[in-house]
């Protein structure tokens, strides 16, 4: 029963992304990926004497290349981080990147399922993943 | 909230975030690793960017360069999404609750007005400092050397705030939490805890200046826990909840994250993960080279000015050698006065290189109980970085 639901909200949710986005750009374009070369949105720093003290957080979250397992890894990961998390690691073996899906999954309570778990792994070794180490233990949820 | 009511919340939070970050395309992930790169965030200069969301931001080496790490380069590490980022100072308070026959609600100005001032210089460093130079390498926060900072911290000491609550006996542990909340029901609060004595030793404080200024949203305005020579893990941020616990502090933060195994230096072997662990604590000594700058290009027979920092956690530091020979050869460097216990220590030596070529400088600081720098270490979290330093320089 929450599965169901829970897979009705999440696809509302890579619905957005999908109609929001327009469309995907084209990952064979090697494009800057920092916040610091792109344009930034202006600080606004609230005045010092002021009771309320406010800030705006910039927002450029870097865009992935379509792959399997996109999806899943878009949907239950950036809720709760963004995807730097995964583009500031180095490249890790899938043995490694499955214990980190894992983690998220089983210690921080992350809204997926063993399956799910399986394609994220999947996607983020393919993304960035230590050729020649990475073929751990496929269809596996576990090690 | 039932759980169909949470899943439509967390459905919710998820197409904001994904239609809010597709307003500004202007990056494509194709190809990893990346190079660095840079970013200004609010109240920051231009920060080394790891994350954006939670913001994790390093400081560039160079300004370290300075006795002290200016507010708006300082490094940012927050754990959980919902960072604060407004506080209404009109209705702040820090709340100081549990084993005290007076419980207290004190706003900034209360601190500010009611409590002896104290200052100190204190180094702040992040448990995982230096990551990315573990080997093999472990996942995290991969920071280079620039996840440490040195600051001068003014507020009131813990015990002077835990005086006035009147402490109930058989306090074990006291528990501090700040604005921070988790982005799921599931995902622990980050509390940390402190032992009734370390909190009552009038050294570990609650800061609301920060180098005379407040302090950046990102570093905790308005309120920061400072304890000198311990990880920043335990240097809580936006601090709004003190509690005084009859029981030893138990959660996640402390009981499966920021443990270090039970060894000499933290350290373990890859292929043999220790048992027995606990959670991380001090300082350990470590130096880190400032100058010169690692692709500046030297000249044979001109001197070359060499300066780095060095720190522990409070004992002082006694001594630091430098090698220019990839450690062969080691040589006393010069150290500057004293700033403070906790503070950093800057060193300094002048080398001629004679030839042209590559050279490794390397430097190790000695601190006055005589623990010092080793060539090895690794540990699966990827803590208490503290290998000698090499810096490879060119002589052309």
């Amino acid at each position: 029963m929450t599965l169901k639901i829970k897979s009705v909200v999440l696809a509302l949710g890579l619905a957005a992304l999908v109609t929001g986005c327009g469309h995907i750009p084209n990952n064979s374009r090697k494009a800057d990926r920092g916040i610091g070369n792109a344009k930034m949105e202006p600080m606004l720093d609230s005045k010092t004497d002021s009771p309320v003290h406010t800030i705006v957080m910039p927002h450029d979250e870097p865009v992935f290349s379509p792959g399997e397992g996109r999806d899943e890894f878009v949907t239950a990961c950036v809720v709760c981080h963004s995807p730097r998390y995964i583009t500031m690691q180095p490249q890790f073996s899938r043995t490694t990147w499955l214990s980190e899906v894992k983690k998220m999954k089983d210690v921080y309570g992350a809204h997926i399922s063993d399956e799910q778990a399986l394609k994220i792994t999947d996607y983020l070794f393919s993304i960035n993943g230590k050729a020649g180490t990475g073929q751990g233990p496929k269809g596996t949820y576990g090690e | 909230m039932n759980r169909r009511g949470f899943l439509q919340l967390i459905g919710a939070t998820g197409i904001a975030a994904l239609a809010s970050s597709c307003n500004r395309i202007n990056s494509v992930m194709a190809t990893l690793p990346s190079s660095t790169n840079l970013a200004r965030f609010p109240e920051k200069t231009e920060m080394i960017l790891l994350t954006d969301r939670p913001p994790q931001l390093e400081t560039p080496l160079h300004y370290f360069r300075q006795d002290l790490t200016p507010n708006e380069a300082f490094f940012v590490r927050w754990h959980l999404e919902g960072i604060p980022i407004s506080v209404d100072l009109r209705t702040f308070r820090l709340n100081v609750s549990g084993h005290v026959r007076q419980p207290l609600q004190l706003s900034v100005d209360d601190l500010r007005s009611q409590f002896q001032p104290i200052s100190i210089i204190a180094v702040n460093q992040c448990s995982g400092n230096s990551r990315s130079f573990f080997e093999p390498r472990v996942p995290g926060g991969q920071w280079k050397h620039g996840a440490c900072g040195n600051a001068k911290w003014t507020g009131v000491s813990v015990k002077s705030i835990l005086d006035r609550a009147q402490v109930k006996t058989g306090a074990m542990d006291v528990s501090f939490n700040g604005l921070d909340v988790p982005p799921l029901p599931s995902v622990s609060d980050f509390v940390k805890a402190l032992s009734i004595d370390h909190a009552r030793d009038g050294v570990v404080m609650i800061a609301y200046a920060m180098n005379d200024q407040p302090l950046p949203m990102v570093n905790g305005f308005p309120l920061r826990l400072v304890v000198p020579g311990w990880y920043g893990t335990y240097w809580v941020k936006a601090l709004s909840d003190i509690a005084v616990l009859p029981h030893p502090f138990s959660n996640f933060w402390t009981d499966k994250a920021y443990r270090i195994p039970n060894a000499p230096n933290g350290t373990e072997s890859p292929k043999d993960l220790a048992k027995d662990t606990i959670p991380i604590n001090r300082f350990n000594v470590r130096s880190i080279f400032v100058r010169p700058d690692p692709d500046e290009i030297l000249h044979p027979g001109m001197p070359t000015e060499i300066e780095g920092i060095a720190f522990d956690s409070g004992y002082g530091i006694r001594r630091v050698e430098v090698s220019t020979d990839g450690g062969a050869t080691w040589a006393d460097a010069r150290l500057d006065p004293e700033i403070g216990k906790y503070s950093w220590r800057r060193w300094r030596t002048s080398w001629t290189p004679r030839n042209r070529g590559q050279y490794q400088l390397m430097a190790r600081a000695t601190n006055v109980v005589g623990d010092t720098q080793s060539k090895e270490q690794w540990n699966r979290s990827g803590f208490m970085w503290n290998v000698i330093q090499q810096v490879d320089v060119k002589v052309g």
